[in-house]
């Protein structure tokens, strides 16, 4: 009864959410990167599959993000489920996944949708 | 001898241990493969038995058989079915008579200590088996609301949705679906016991009349 009992826990521990501050920090240096004019650098925190989408035929990952525009603004909330991530700021909500080599940016310029997926500038 | 002794338990308690690890294996390749769709990175074997999503499938397994064996244990007490191996006969519906169920002052010397008292003692020794079922159904089901709701807000992050609460979760087509899937399973299971064994037998199963019983016997077993 013991040991069922201590499995019934590890079971309510499993469903625990993730610590925010890896995914947290990655969406501040994102936007910090645009900020200070780095577009390059923001790229490499974009999730490869988010990366490739984003760029038109001959431009770099770095001129697409840099013609977006995008602006975050101060933290307002942070989630974090299982490998997933929303990252709110004042004027952005970003999406994150964690891959193997850490915390990366799938989505971002992202607008709520009512009953609907975020509409996002930058996405997978 | 002492193996021998408790062979079914142990036999159970080793299928369950094998059908688990063959879960947490076929699980992570699941897993993988949809991580690999997905564009994210594979786990191994350790590493996915800690997810929410391990966790809410092994859950709603659990408290469903749970409930199952709580309820037919409380039901049996006062529904019969005439000619079944699970039923008392007809005439005997209720909690039974100190007398016959070796209570207070007609306890037996051999009879666990807690039959001979009276009070909360007798009551919760009385009804403990129930109890007990119902006390690991319930947590089972929390421990799958709570897992549910962390692997379904997982699967609605990347979906780029919000997630929901606890309390939004409860009442979602996610966790009712995953709930129900699992309960009419066991009822359909527990009531073809209850109805096949009046006219089906397994030669030597105390869940089975002995073969040559009539039809009508109720609550025999052999």
């Amino acid at each position: 009864m013991k040991g069922l009992l201590i499995v019934i826990a590890a079971l309510l521990l499993a469903g625990c959410a993730t610590d925010t501050s890896a995914p947290t920090r990655v969406a501040e240096d994102f936007y910090r990167a645009l900020s200070e004019g780095r577009p390059d650098a923001a790229c490499l925190l974009l999730a490869p599959r988010t990366a490739a989408k984003l760029p038109d035929d001959g431009q770099s990952c770095g001129q697409a993000l840099g013609e977006l525009a995008l602006s975050g603004g101060s933290l307002q909330e942070a989630v974090a489920w299982g490998e997933e991530a929303q990252v709110r700021l004042s004027e952005d909500t970003l999406f994150l996944h964690r891959y193997a080599e850490g915390w990366k940016v799938k989505a971002a310029g992202c607008e709520q949708r009512p009953e609907l997926p975020y509409d996002c500038e930058v996405e997978d | 001898m002492k193996i021998r002794q408790n062979a079914l338990s142990l036999a159970f308690l080793g299928l369950f241990a094998a059908a688990l690890v063959g879960q947490a294996i076929a699980g992570t390749a699941d897993y993988n493969d949809r991580q690999l769709v997905d564009g994210g990175s594979t786990v191994s074997v350790v590493q996915y038995v800690a997810t929410s999503e391990f966790a809410v499938d092994v859950a709603e397994n659990w408290q469903s058989e749970y409930l199952q064996f709580f309820l037919f244990v409380l039901v049996t007490v006062w529904l019969i079915q005439r000619g079944s191996t699970e039923s008392k006969p007809p005439g005997e519906e209720g909690a039974g008579s100190d007398e016959e169920q070796k209570v207070g002052r007609h306890a037996k010397a051999d009879s666990p200590a807690w039959a001979a008292e009276t009070g909360f003692r007798h009551w919760l020794f009385s009804n403990s088996l129930g109890l007990t079922m119902g006390f690991v159904f319930v947590a089972s089901w929390l421990a799958q609301s709570v897992a549910g709701m962390a692997a379904h807000n997982g699967e609605r992050l990347s979906e780029l949705r919000d997630p929901i609460s606890w309390g939004q979760y409860v009442l979602s087509p996610d966790f009712w679906s995953r709930t129900l899937q699992n309960w009419q399973s066991e009822f359909l299971a527990v009531a073809s016991m209850v109805v096949l064994s009046i006219y089906l037998r397994q030669r030597g199963s105390p869940e089975s009349k002995p073969v040559g019983e009539p039809h009508s016997s109720t609550g025999v077993s052999g």
